[in-house]
């Protein structure tokens, strides 16, 4: 069914996860050996521990701290990408980004109101953290899209990023305001939070994001054709048979789930989502069959490489991840609208 | 096939399109034509699913186009618009696969080997195979829209939607995808519907035309609709002259701008008579609405150079054409402006008359051999014709005809001639009876469009009558000088 060559793409993008997961479990502050991670974590999920006991803070080490925030990397990384391959499809826009267009934001807005003001919603628990921020995500979105619908009658590029930062001005504001109003220490705490970070979340966070990731990853990742015929344009999309008001429900949907459980967790780590699919691309060609799927493996494993240098380049303190995230990712997002504007109506 | 009824949609709450009713043959193209703002793209897109319908029905063979969903009516009709921009570095196959869509059966939705085979039967036919691997962005605006009509044909649509595809291509390409389209629609009695802006390439193409004015769809028809030039005036604001294709039965259209060309005041005036051993002429600064059967520039065209050049009277050649319009190339005469004869009679001896006429001013030239004169009338066994023994007429006059009154014309001025033949007692030598011409005479009328606008030309009018005199008076005169050359040299 693949060709050799998707073969390889896989491979790569596997073996690099794999590397990225491996590097991150072994490389920090405090060395452990490979065997005695190898040992800990085959212990503790099937029981097969095949060394003496290794010492007891070391498991806790591994265990509680360096796995769940590698895993956590993995999934908001893989979340991210795969959410901005699908709004870049979608809006036949390539420099669209869950960061880019506001989503993030408004994730962000509904995350901080959550934490803020310490609700929980009766019968969601701790996932309505989750919750709020795929719906205030959401929200951001439609408003983002009632924007660029009201001020010009194409989906132009320029104008869907226009209408976003508009959007996350005005939000950032807003967090702003109820920053303000809380004490020095909550403001720090959020502040830092609001950077992104996947550090010192623990299993519970992953619990978290787990099954908006699989639910929303289900649902993009079986709109590849739809999305490949979105290239046309919405108009010939439906001309070949794509229900698009649903395809477009499908897509939008799929995507706020996995941009607000990523945001919910992590904070708003810019750019994951508009670097990534837009490697991917260069590499495999634009078919969103493979766009998919790879963009979430290197996200993944991106996010993972990302917050190994996060915490240990100015060791022992962290930058918070989305700092790296954004130095990466800005100086790409401005070559990718110059080219844009240059050789406008060329693919990126 | 296509049934519309009492179609009405639009945009809001106004219908554009009101009330349209239509019926489509099954492997008919049918030409949706109109100026802009008339409601054709509100009218296809109410077929295409694009925009609610308010009142009426779209029937496909008796279905309901507009209870569809997309993928049913993806399986039966697709369509192709005038210009797609496609997002990110698609490859031309996988846009063209993009069509197989509403085909794609399974869990993975791949792509049969039915539907591999068909996608290479398409490309070939849409001459995009040697793209395939290429990059659409890459290619030219002729190209893209061949690779998208390929993806419109694996769709293998009973009914195709055009909506003006070929509005931005130069003339190759719009016929290299019309041709393309024309091919499907007779070996697969595929349906074609199509908006169309170039009303001649409707003409060319369309099987049976419909025009839309202001929403209502009036004069449905053959293309011969597009002869009325009344309706086309009232639709499209514009004067239009109908012509026939000079090689098939199907009418071309020309506009004539508001501004009216300058014209030349006097024929006299705007003329040079040149005459020496090679060639007589005569040429105009202005075109002159000229009517011929010179060996170049036949037919009914705007010419400013006439030459009649000497050829010895045992010329014989396999292209007089090539001879005569590399001769006008070396007079400096471009063989398009121009009209080219020959005799076999000294030029010199040409007779040039100039003279008004009830106001008419006339310019005839006229050379006159009849080593080779026949009577038509006389029943002939053998057609005579490899001596060049030729009576050339040229008329000029200041006159304004229409396409009938240079018929009219070059009957006057036959008449005029064979009366000439008739009173110089020339005769066929082979009847014996008296001749009516040569077997190879060719007569130029041309006219400087100047004046009132005339349909006849003929014995009931001055200009009938003023071709008639000149031409029997040069007629007679080189009549007379031709024998007394002949007698000088006998």
């Amino acid at each position: 069914m693949f060709s050799s060559k998707t073969w390889i793409y896989y491979s790569v993008s596997l073996l690099l996860l794999f590397g990225a997961v491996t590097f991150g479990l072994f490389y920090s502050s405090v060395t452990v050996p490979v065997s005695h991670i190898l040992h800990i974590i085959l212990e503790e999920t099937a029981g097969w521990g095949f060394l003496d006991e290794p010492p007891g803070n070391t498991t806790a080490i591994i265990w509680e701290i360096r796995l769940p925030r590698v895993l956590l990397a993995l999934f908001v990384g893989a979340s991210l990408a795969l959410a901005g391959a699908a709004f870049q499809g979608l809006l036949r826009n390539p420099l669209a980004d869950p960061f880019t267009i506001g989503v993030s934001s408004g994730a962000a807005l509904g995350a901080v109101f959550v934490i803020f003001f310490q609700i929980t919603i009766v019968g969601l628990g701790a996932f309505t953290l989750p919750a709020v921020s795929i719906v205030s995500g959401f929200i951001t979105l439609m408003i983002v899209f009632g924007l660029v619908r009201l001020s010009s009658r194409s989906m132009a590029i320029e104008t869907i990023i226009l209408a976003g930062i508009i959007t996350s001005a005005f939000i950032g504001s807003i967090v702003s305001l109820i920053i303000s109003l809380g004490d020095q220490n909550e403001m720090t705490q959020i502040i830092y939070w609001l950077y992104g970070s996947v550090g010192m979340r623990g299993w519970s966070y992953v619990q978290l994001i787990v099954p908006f990731a699989v639910v929303g990853s289900l649902l993009l990742l079986t709109r590849y054709r739809e999305l490949n015929a979105l290239a046309l344009g919405e108009e010939a999309a439906g001309h070949i048979g794509v229900n698009v008001q649903r395809g477009k429900v499908f897509i939008l949907g799929g995507a706020s789930l996995l941009t607000g459980a990523a945001v919910a967790v992590s904070g708003t780590i810019g750019f994951v989502g508009l670097v990534i699919p837009h490697l991917v691309r260069l590499v495999t060609g634009p078919d969103h069959r493979h766009v998919l799927p790879i963009s979430m493996i290197i996200g993944g494993a991106f996010l993972i490489s990302a917050d190994i240098f996060a915490r240990t380049i100015i060791a022992p303190k962290e930058l918070p991840i989305g700092v790296i995230t954004a130095l990466i990712g800005a100086p790409l997002f401005a070559v990718l609208l110059i080219r844009n504007r240059v050789g406008k109506g060329k693919a990126i | 096939m296509i049934e519309i009824e009492n179609l009405s949609g639009g945009y809001s709450r106004v219908p554009v399109v009101e009330n349209v009713s239509l019926h489509v043959e099954a492997g008919e193209f049918f030409g949706l034509l109109g100026p802009n703002g008339s409601g054709k793209t509100t009218l296809f897109k109410l077929m295409s699913g694009g925009l609610p319908v308010m009142d009426g029905k779209v029937l496909l063979n008796g279905d309901s186009v507009l209870d569809m969903n997309q993928m049913q009516r993806a399986r039966h009709i697709a369509v192709l618009s005038q210009e797609t921009n496609v997002s990110f570095d698609f490859t031309v196959e996988e846009i063209v696969q993009l069509g197989r869509y509403a085909f794609q059966k399974g869990i993975f939705k791949a792509l049969s080997p039915y539907d591999k085979k068909l996608m290479e039967e398409v490309m070939e036919i849409t001459s995009v195979t040697k793209y395939r691997h290429t990059s659409f962005h890459m290619l030219s605006g002729g190209e893209k829209q061949r690779v998208l009509l390929a993806k419109a044909l694996v769709q293998e649509p009973e009914v195709l939607l055009l909506d003006e595809p070929t509005n931005h291509l130069d003339i190759k390409h719009t016929f290299d995808i019309l041709d393309v389209l024309k091919k499907w629609q007779e070996e697969r009695s595929l349906t074609i519907f199509a908006i169309l802006h170039d009303l001649n390439i409707a003409a060319l193409y369309c099987d049976r035309v419909g025009l839309l004015h202001e929403g209502t769809l009036t004069n449905i028809g053959s293309v011969d609709v597009l002869r009325n030039k009344n309706k086309l005036a009232e639709i499209y604001g514009v004067e239009t002259w109908s012509q026939p294709h000079p090689t098939l039965a199907r009418p071309q259209l020309l506009m004539n701008p508001r501004k009216k060309e300058e014209r030349p005041v006097s024929l006299f005036d705007n003329c040079t008579v040149e005459q020496d051993e090679k060639a007589v002429s005569v040429s105009f600064q202005q075109p002159l609405r000229t009517i011929s059967n010179g060996v170049a520039g036949e037919g009914i065209q705007w010419i400013k150079h006439f030459a009649n050049f000497h050829v010895d009277k045992n010329y014989d050649s396999w292209t007089p054409k090539n001879d005569v319009e590399n001769w006008l190339d070396e007079k400096g005469f471009p063989v398009e402006q121009s009209v080219g004869m020959m005799t076999a009679v000294k030029t010199e001896h040409a007779v040039i008359k100039r003279e008004v006429l009830n106001g008419i001013a006339f310019l005839v030239v006229v050379t006159a051999g009849t080593g080779n004169a026949v009577d038509i009338t006389h029943r002939e066994t053998e057609i005579h014709r490899e001596k060049i023994g030729t009576i050339n007429t040229l008329v000029f006059a200041d006159a304004h005809l229409t396409d009938g009154a240079l018929v009219n014309a070059c009957m006057s001025a036959a008449e005029a001639k064979v009366k000439a033949l008739h009173d110089g007692e020339v005769k066929d030598p082979l009847s014996g009876s008296l001749a009516t011409g040569t077997s190879t005479d060719s007569l130029v009328i041309g006219v400087t469009q100047q004046g009132e606008r005339t349909s006849y030309a003929g014995s009931g009018t001055f200009i009938g009558r003023g071709i008639g005199y000149m031409v029997y008076e040069a007629t007679m005169e080189a009549l007379a000088v031709y024998r007394s050359w002949k007698e000088a040299h006998s």
